[in-house]
Parts: C-alpha cells; structure tokens; sequence
C-alpha cells in the first residue's frame, strides 16, 4: 500500500514537473518567436506588408459580416433622426436647391466659354477621373495609426497611391490593395505627407500628419500669412494626388503655425469614394480601361 | 458511436469557447462602430477576455493561443508585426503567475488586476512604437484607451462570466 502511494506521488510529482517544463519552454518559443517576427518585419517590410494585406483579404468577408447589422443599426438611426427633422430640413433644402438653380446657370455658362476658349487655345485637357465607391468595414486605428479597411480591392480597379475621398474631401489614400480589400492611410496619420496649395494665397506646403485630428502644415514659405479657414487643396505635385482636390481649411495654432481642419468628418467615415485620376488605362486597372473602351465607342 | 461522436465535438466546441470569444472581440475592437471618434481610442475587447480566460480557464487558453490573437491584433491595426504578440504572450505568463491574486478574491480584485495587465502592456506598446519609429508619438489617446478599456472592463466580463457559468460549466 505504502509503496503504491509513494509510486503514484512520483508520478504526479513527475507529471506536474513535467507541466511546468512544457509552460515554460513553450513561454519562451512563443517570446522569441516575436521577437524574431519583429526583426523579420524590419528587414523584409514589403513581404510582410504583402503578407498582412493578404491576411486582411482573408479576413474581409467574417469583418464585412460583423459590420453590416453596425452599418444597418447607423442607417436606421440616421432615418428616425431625419424623420423628425422632416420639415426644416426640407425648408432648407427648397433654399438651397434655388441657390443652387443660380449655381447651375452660372456653370453651364462658364462650361461652354471655357470649351471656346480651350478649342481657341488647342489646350490639351487633363485625363478625367473614375471613382469607386466602398464600405468601410474597420476602423484600424488605434493610439498609434490612423487607417480604414474598405470593401473594394484590385478586382474593383484599385490600386495602390489613389486618392480617398468622402462627398466633402480628401480623407486619405490607398496604401495596400488586396483582391478584395484595401487599407486607407487616413490624412491624420503619423506617416502621412501630401503636397497641398494654400486657395487665395497661392502658397504650398506640406500636409503632414501627426495623428491628431489636425495635421500640421509644413515647409509654407517663410514670409507666408495664412488666413484662418482659406481653403486648402492639393497642389498636385509628385503626381501623389491630381491637383484641386479639397482637404480642408487652414487653421493658427500658434504665431506663424498652421495646422489644417480637415473638411470630412474623419471620426464618422462609412462609404468612401477611391479616386482614379490616371485613366491612361491597361491591365491594372479594368474600370478604366473600360470607361475608356465606352469613350471610344461613342 | 454517433453518440460518441457527438459528445466529442460537443466537448470539443466548448473547450474551443475561449479561443473563439477572444478572436471575436478582437474583430469587434476594429469593426466601424455607429459612435464617431470612437476608432482612435477603442477599448482593446480582445485583451479584456484574454484576461479574463488565462485567469479563470488557463487550461484552455495557452500560450500558443495567446501568440496568433496577438498577431492577428498586429495585422488588425497595422502594428509592427510580433509586437502584440510578444507583449499578449507576456502578459498571459503575468496573469498566470498571479492567478490566485487576480482571481482568487473579489471582483474588485479582478479588476484591479486588469488595470494593472493593461496598464502595463499599453505603456510597453507606446514604448516599444515609440523606439521601433523612433519618433515620440502622443499619449494622450493611449491614456485615454487605458481609460476607457478600465471603464467598460465590467461590462464584457459580466457577458463572459455568464458565458463560462452556462456553456462550460454546463458542459
């Protein structure tokens, strides 16, 4: 009896042992399996983007899935709400579809001196631009990034470097393109740089991101004044962006300091506009060739 | 046979639980919710029941496990690749070896123990991008992360905790 239990004590002893050596062991692999990771990310960051783009392609479907009864929940929300603001807001949209009557006017007007004047000229115009139009099914940021994950990826046409675009600006643009999916760098974010033109003044700076909800304006020229609220748009320089493309209105933090209130609401952003501006087509980019097929045809 | 079956994939399921509510929370933690401004400073849900599994059902919550939802964390928000992995494998062998502290006494006590793990594992991440960029980055949205994630702590782990009495402990 006594040598069965002293028997079964080693076993137990031993197995415990055992445990606590596999815990153990298995701590440190995973720990160094990070840290071997981390490294890997730093010397081979294109495999690894390619791998992480990849991944969300993967996971699109399941996010797309947990977004939608969000989306839903918003859209329904947004309904009851304008339900109620039934009456003034179509007051105000009776005020402004007069305006806007004028507006039209005056465009078409401007529209067809301006074909006159090109055809005078034998000015050569400018490709035009194509959107696509997607979901935003993840809010990647956190502390340290600032980025979206949208449903349209390089079957849609996408392509890495467009521009993203809500109805009142420039958010931010394409820095990964999976089959399905693409992820956003927001203008806010940290590695951000975008060339704009200051409207009115004339002058160019850099929009840089800080990760803030403001993003500095950086390298104006050093005599430069900036009103507060001139419009900003981009300059179109390094071929990053096309150029006029509104971001947003200029802001002083300080004596000669400006930052820039971006004009769309980037804390509540669900569909955006992905805009292709190089309609030179090929194989790339399929909805712009066939705009362009489409062009030719007529 | 059938029945044998069934009671392995039954048992099977359940023990999948821990692993399966941390991967949705992590998911949730970056789905585009209906409150604005919430993206910057969302509460890691995925951390909060990490936590809570390595503390009440370690058995079921590895190491191993606690690495691929860290890296799925890096993937998710665009962090370097291994960082959320080494710190969420880190703080799994925390909570492991403070087990009887964290989860032993009151719920108080529980939480207390999760404002320390996050406290810890955000200062480390802030530090760790920090030095990866070298570059200071502001602290006042993982401040407020911090917050908010101890704020709400109560919330997801009243839903785990029913959650464990009715299907595991059930099981």
């Amino acid at each position: 009896m006594a040598v069965r239990s002293r028997s079964s004590r080693w076993v137990f002893v031993n197995t415990l042992s055992w445990r606590m050596v596999s815990h153990r062991f298995s701590f440190v692999l995973f720990i160094m399996l990070a840290c071997a990771m981390l490294v890997f990310g730093r010397v081979q960051p294109v495999m690894v983007e390619g791998a992480r783009t990849h991944a969300i392609d993967t996971m699109a479907p399941l996010l797309d899935a947990i977004a939608r009864p969000m989306t839903a929940a918003e859209n329904a929300i947004g309904n009851v709400k304008s339900y109620f603001a039934l009456r003034v807001e179509n007051e105000k949209l009776r005020a402004s579809n007069m305006q806007l009557q004028q507006w039209q006017n005056a465009v078409v007007t401007l529209q067809n001196q301006n074909r006159e004047l090109q055809n005078l000229l034998h000015f050569k115009t400018e490709p035009g631009m194509a959107y696509i139009s997607a979901r935003v099914i993840a809010d990647t940021g956190g502390p340290f990034v600032r980025g979206l994950i949208v449903t349209a990826g390089k079957l849609d046409g996408v392509r890495e470097g467009m521009a993203a675009m809500t109805g009142d600006g420039l958010i931010g643009r394409v820095i990964e393109a999976g089959d399905w999916s693409s992820r956003i760098l927001l203008i806010t974010d940290l590695n951000s740089r975008i060339p704009v033109t200051v409207m009115g003044s004339g002058d160019r700076a850099i929009l840089a991101g800080d990760n803030s909800a403001q993003p500095k304006l950086m390298y104006l020229p050093q005599d430069s004044v900036l009103t507060a609220g001139a419009r900003v748009v981009t300059s179109g320089h390094g071929g990053i962006f096309p150029p006029d493309l509104p971001v947003g209105a200029v802001v002083e933090t300080a004596r000669g300091a400006y930052s820039l209130m971006p004009l769309a609401d980037l804390g509540r952003i669900n569909y955006v506009r992905l805009v292709d501006f190089n309609l030179k087509g090929g194989a790339f980019n399929p909805i712009a060739t066939k705009i362009q097929s489409e062009n030719k045809k007529r | 046979m059938i029945d044998v079956v069934w009671q392995r994939l039954d048992s099977g399921a359940r023990s999948a639980l821990p692993f399966v509510t941390v991967l949705l929370c992590t998911f949730f933690s970056v789905v585009a919710w209906p409150l604005p401004h919430l993206g910057a400073v969302a509460p890691p849900l995925g951390l909060i029941a990490l936590y809570y599994w390595a503390g009440h059902r370690p058995d079921l919550f590895r190491p191993s496990m606690a690495f691929i939802i860290g890296l799925l964390n890096d993937v998710l928000h665009s962090l370097p690749l291994g960082l959320s992995a080494l710190l969420f494998v880190g703080a799994h062998q925390l909570i492991l070896q403070q087990r009887r502290f964290f989860t032993g006494h009151s719920f108080y006590m529980t939480w207390f123990g999760f404002s320390l793990v996050i406290v810890i594992v955000m200062l480390l991440e802030w530090l760790a991008i920090c030095l990866l960029r070298w570059q200071g980055l502001p602290f006042f949205p993982v401040l407020m992360q911090m917050m908010l994630a101890i704020v709400i702590f109560p919330l997801p782990c009243w839903l785990l905790i029913r959650l464990q009495r009715n299907v595991l402990s059930a099981g």
